[in-house]
């Protein structure tokens, strides 16, 4: 299930693509080239404040509405363990 | 300011001046380059280069300083004297060094995703072999960040950045003869199985386009900071040599067709100083693609109206060595250098939506 402010963004890059957008929303299709899927990354990672790692560098990530947002929630909840840890740690 | 007693003839003599003085960095935010460019110092460090310098030593140090050294300062990966990248940007940024930026291979510039240049990384070292050409600053530089693809295909995630230092084995570098730009130091270099340690990747495997995508956009505005700079100072130039040329109100400046035709190329370059306004933040804050095309396409167009129309007024003074003709040839730079004038349109359609959605 793609969270709002996700799907709202990408619809931006994808304005034709059919609404709501779901998670079978497969990007290529959908008109997301190249160059718009560098800006859609970039518009990411300064939604989230978060760096895709190189193993989510694929085209695999990039293939659907879900597959992007799965890697988005998986780099989000990686994040938040760190920061527990370090709170832990300093608490 | 800078000292201008002597003219510098090399970008790099020009970037080891700058570098001793404070335009440098206050350019830098926190003096950082991997924490993004200040428009203000931005705009008028390329307004002063305008000023005092060639279009070749300009162009050197923009490429040096809105993308190679940001790029290279963003990928350090601490600031310890263990990690070559940081010890490299801290020699760059004393004026010591130079880096050249090396994306474009024999491939069409305008795709870099056709680019043939790779890079084969194991658990120790990456090997780089392949050919780059147009590279700024190519010969004064100690190392180049070669964009190589550690992939087949076209997919933006296959590439990644490379330092390189020029004298590594397997590293030739020659200089181009293009006396249009001299002093940019514009050469081509050639990797032949270079080997070097892990430490040289430039960043995350599989980013090279994306980093790359990111900075191009200020080497794009600030070529359109300076862009309007140009014309400023040559419609200035201009109207100085109209108002000359006769006596009082039989000048040339005093017909009103040719008064016409500044007025058109006082209004082009007037909206490109208010686009610049508009979009500089977005560029430097969020890297906007959109922005950075738009201002550079601006620019491109706005350059060529005013030295197209300038030259032709200043007739034959125009032809003189160094005059008006030569900089119109050296102008032709704003439409290839730092993504074709055709990229630019076609980044600026692909946002059709969003522009007239905007719009409405």
């Amino acid at each position: 299930m793609l969270d709002q402010g996700f799907a709202e963004l990408l619809s931006t890059f994808v304005p034709r693509a059919r609404q709501p957008i779901t998670d079978d929303l497969r990007l290529r299709d959908a008109g997301l080239d190249s160059l718009h899927s560098i800006d859609l990354l970039l518009a990411i990672e300064e939604k989230y404040d978060i760096e895709f790692p190189a193993h989510l560098l694929t085209d695999a990530t990039f293939e659907t509405a879900g597959s992007l947002w799965s890697s988005v929630a998986k780099i989000l909840a990686s994040a938040a363990a760190g920061t527990r840890a370090v709170d832990r740690h300093h608490g | 300011m800078v000292d201008t007693s002597t003219e510098p003839k090399q970008a790099n003599e020009l970037w080891r001046r700058l570098t001793a003085t404070s335009w440098i960095r206050e350019l830098y935010r926190d003096g950082n380059p991997a924490h993004g460019l200040n428009a203000t110092v931005l705009r008028a460090l390329f307004t002063y280069l305008d000023d005092n310098e060639s279009v070749g030593t300009t162009l050197g140090i923009c490429v040096q300083s809105t993308t190679a050294l940001p790029l290279l300062a963003a990928a350090r990966r601490d600031e310890s004297a263990l990690d070559p990248l940081s010890v490299i940007a801290d020699a760059v940024l004393a004026g010591k060094q130079m880096v050249g930026l090396a994306a474009t291979d024999d491939t069409p510039g305008s795709n870099l995703t056709t680019l043939a240049t790779t890079v084969t990384i194991d658990d120790e070292r990456v090997i780089l072999s392949g050919r780059k050409k147009w590279i700024a600053n190519a010969v004064f530089a100690s190392h180049l960040l070669v964009l190589a693809r550690q992939r087949a295909g076209s997919a933006f995630t296959n590439f990644t950045w490379v330092v390189v230092p020029t004298d590594a084995p397997g590293v030739t570098v020659e200089a181009v003869p293009a006396p249009l730009f001299a002093g940019s130091g514009t050469g081509h270099a050639t990797f032949r199985d270079v080997t070097l340690p892990l430490a040289y990747l430039g960043g995350p495997v599989g980013r090279g386009l994306i980093d790359f995508a990111s900075h191009i956009c200020v080497e794009r505005l600030a070529s359109a900071m300076w862009g309007h700079a140009m014309c400023a100072r040559v419609l200035r130039e201009t109207v100085d040599y109209l108002r000359q040329r006769g006596q009082g109100p039989a000048n040339l400046w005093g017909k009103e067709e040719i008064r016409r035709r500044i007025a058109k190329c006082l209004i082009s370059t007037t909206l490109l100083d208010i686009l610049l306004d508009r979009c500089q933040h977005d560029i430097l804050d969020r890297h906007d693609s959109l922005s950075a095309s738009l201002v550079k396409a601006t620019a491109a167009d706005t350059v060529e109206e005013v030295l197209s129309v300038t030259s032709h007024l200043q007739g034959a003074r125009a032809f003189i060595d160094g005059g008006l003709q030569t900089l119109r040839a050296q102008a032709g730079l704003w439409s290839i250098g730092g993504g074709t004038y055709e990229v630019m349109l076609s980044t600026i359609a692909a946002h059709a939506d969003h522009l007239l959605g905007e719009a409405s």
